[in-house]
């Protein structure tokens, strides 16, 4: 395999791992979260904080996961007090606030320079066998995170989850716990987004703010909305997808000998048109959600 | 048991909608609210459910005080049962799965006995068992979601407007039937309604509430032959 492709293959992943988190949540749940680049960077700055302090990785592991479940239930503790849609502004919000502290702290985690010359994963390794040793790992924890999310997704819990996304004052008129659904849901989603964002620390052994721009967390919209809202399959394919579909945009710009502007527009336009095109003509996504599969 | 005493209520900062609202509702006992539109019946069983939590007052449920103890307790603590006004079913899941969806905490074996039982009972649901309810029809949906109520097998029933859009013959059914699981099963029964003289005739006691305030209660026998009740809250005798 080129190294390009297992490049991308490796990215891929962790980007899966993302979107399993948010399908969890918007998917799933119903709960549209606009923010959920904080909580993958939760982990990206556990593994930096870590390296500063010269803590071993994986304390920076276990930074980032404390992290991102304090964040995690933050946001569905705001979520018991306002409505849906004031709630995807607010966590959209709280990432922007997030990004914006890191960007303008020079004493935090090197302000908006980051930090870098993270030891990358599988250091000791040589160069090709630690690529390849990376990718199987990242995709080892993407079918961990895969079957976390089809038993959730199977379970009574999960069920609960869905009644939530329908017709939540109903679930609670039938004895469902929204309140702590929504609790569980949110610290779950939260780990895996972590997870996901401590492996690309130490992946492209650099953390800086700019990870955490919103248009990140439209990317991740973009996988779940193509791939197909509320199954697991579906956004995994979408997460590859759009992660290959955006890492050949370089080469076609030098097939048709287009100037560079080209390359940030056309994702732009991939992102953006991705999203728009599927939610009018084929909402469901490529593969849609099964209903009527009892779960009782 | 219900016992509500000198409710007040309202939604977020809004004005009261509910000022001073006394009821009580015991065991086999089937209790009617009427009133115009918009004067607050929906609010007050919201109220006693849990879903509003009342400014002012005391509401005790078998006699412990349950004024902030959210819906989903009171479901599980005291075997409430609320059938909404609207937004009643689970649209993309299918009748069967609405129906097992009210009985999340029974063993297997009873949740599949009262689904038969009520298959048996209401036909036209065991039709469309399979049927995505988003594909049933307004009266339909009111009967599925009376029947998703029961069952769980409550001990406290809270209907809200039980027999809205269905036709007069379903409409004689869902009232007999519920007439019927008072008597069987001693429910405590609060049920909302427009369609008076039905409701007053399966009924023990009513209330007639106006601009968020009780204007009258009585048994509902009484409130059926008394002509001046008729003209003021009922809109008149369709016989007379
Ligand atoms: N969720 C809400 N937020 C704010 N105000 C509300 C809400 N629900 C009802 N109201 C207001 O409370 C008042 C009483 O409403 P309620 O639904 O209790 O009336 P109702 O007696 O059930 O009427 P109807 O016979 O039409 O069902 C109305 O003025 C209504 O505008
Ligand atoms: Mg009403």
């Amino acid at each position: 395999m080129s190294d390009f492709l297992i490049h991308v293959s490796a990215v891929a992943c962790l980007y899966g791992i993302l979107a399993l988190a948010l399908n969890l949540q918007m998917g799933l749940s119903g709960l549209v979260n606009f923010g959920l680049i904080a909580l993958f960077g939760c982990g990206t700055y556990g593994a930096a904080f870590a390296h500063l302090w010269g803590w071993p990785p994986l304390a920076g592991l276990a930074l980032g996961l404390v992290f991102a479940a304090l964040l995690g239930l933050f946001f569905a503790r705001l979520g018991d007090r306002m409505s849906e849609d004031y709630w995807g502004i607010a966590t959209l919000s709280l990432a922007e606030i997030m990004r914006l502290v890191f960007t303008n702290e020079q004493g935090l985690a090197g302000g908006a320079q980051g930090v870098s010359g993270l030891p990358v994963t599988f250091a000791a390794l040589p160069a090709d066998t630690a690529a390849l040793a990376r990718l199987a790992l990242y995709a080892a924890l993407l079918v961990v995170a895969f079957v976390i999310c089809q038993r959730i997704a199977r379970s009574g819990f999960g069920l609960s989850l869905k009644l939530m996304r329908e017709e939540p004052q109903l679930a609670r008129a039938l004895g469902y716990d929204l309140a702590r659904s929504r609790r569980i849901v949110m610290v779950v989603s939260s780990l895996m987004a972590a997870v996901s964002g401590f492996l690309y620390a130490h992946y492209l052994t650099f953390v800086g703010p700019e990870q955490l721009m919103s248009h990140e967390t439209f990317l991740i919209w973009s996988m779940v909305i193509i791939g197909g809202i509320a199954n697991n399959w579906g956004v995994v394919a979408g997460a590859i997808l759009m992660q290959f579909a955006l890492a050949y945009v370089p080469f076609v710009k030098d097939w048709f000998d287009v100037p560079s502007d080209f390359v940030a527009a056309t994702r732009l336009i991939i992102v953006g048109g991705g999203i728009l095109a599927f939610l009018i003509w084929r909402p469901k996504g490529i593969f849609p959600e099964r209903i009527g599969g009892s779960h009782v | 048991m219900i016992e509500a005493s000198n409710i007040r209520a309202g939604y977020g900062d809004g004005p009261d909608i509910l000022q001073d609202i006394s009821m009580t509702a015991s065991a086999r006992e089937i209790v009617t609210i009427l009133g115009p539109n918009g004067c607050g019946k929906s609010t007050l069983l919201k109220t006693v459910a849990g879903f509003v939590r009342p400014r002012g007052g005391a509401i005790r449920i078998n006699g412990e005080g349950a004024e902030t103890v959210p819906i989903h307790e009171k479901v599980r603590h005291y075997g409430v049962g609320y059938v909404p006004q609207t937004d009643n079913v689970f649209r993309t899941m299918t009748v069967t799965e609405n129906l097992l969806m009210g009985a999340r905490d029974l063993s297997r074996d009873t949740r599949n006995e009262r689904f038969e039982a009520l298959m048996t009972q209401y036909p036209t649901l065991a039709n469309k068992r399979r049927r995505k309810a988003s594909a049933l029809s307004g009266g339909e949906r009111q009967i599925l979601s009376l029947a998703r109520a029961l069952m769980a097998g409550p001990r406290i029933l809270l209907l809200d407007e039980p027999s809205a859009g269905l036709s007069p013959a379903m409409m004689h059914d869902v009232f007999e039937a519920i007439g019927r699981i008072r008597d069987a099963q001693d429910m405590c029964i609060l049920m909302v309604e427009q369609n008076a003289y039905e409701a007053l005739s399966i009924s023990d006691r009513a209330y007639v509430l106006s601009l968020g305030k009780v204007a009258l209660t009585a048994r509902s026998a009484d409130l059926l032959n008394d002509p001046a009740m008729e003209r003021l809250y009922l809109g008149g005798d369709p016989d007379a």
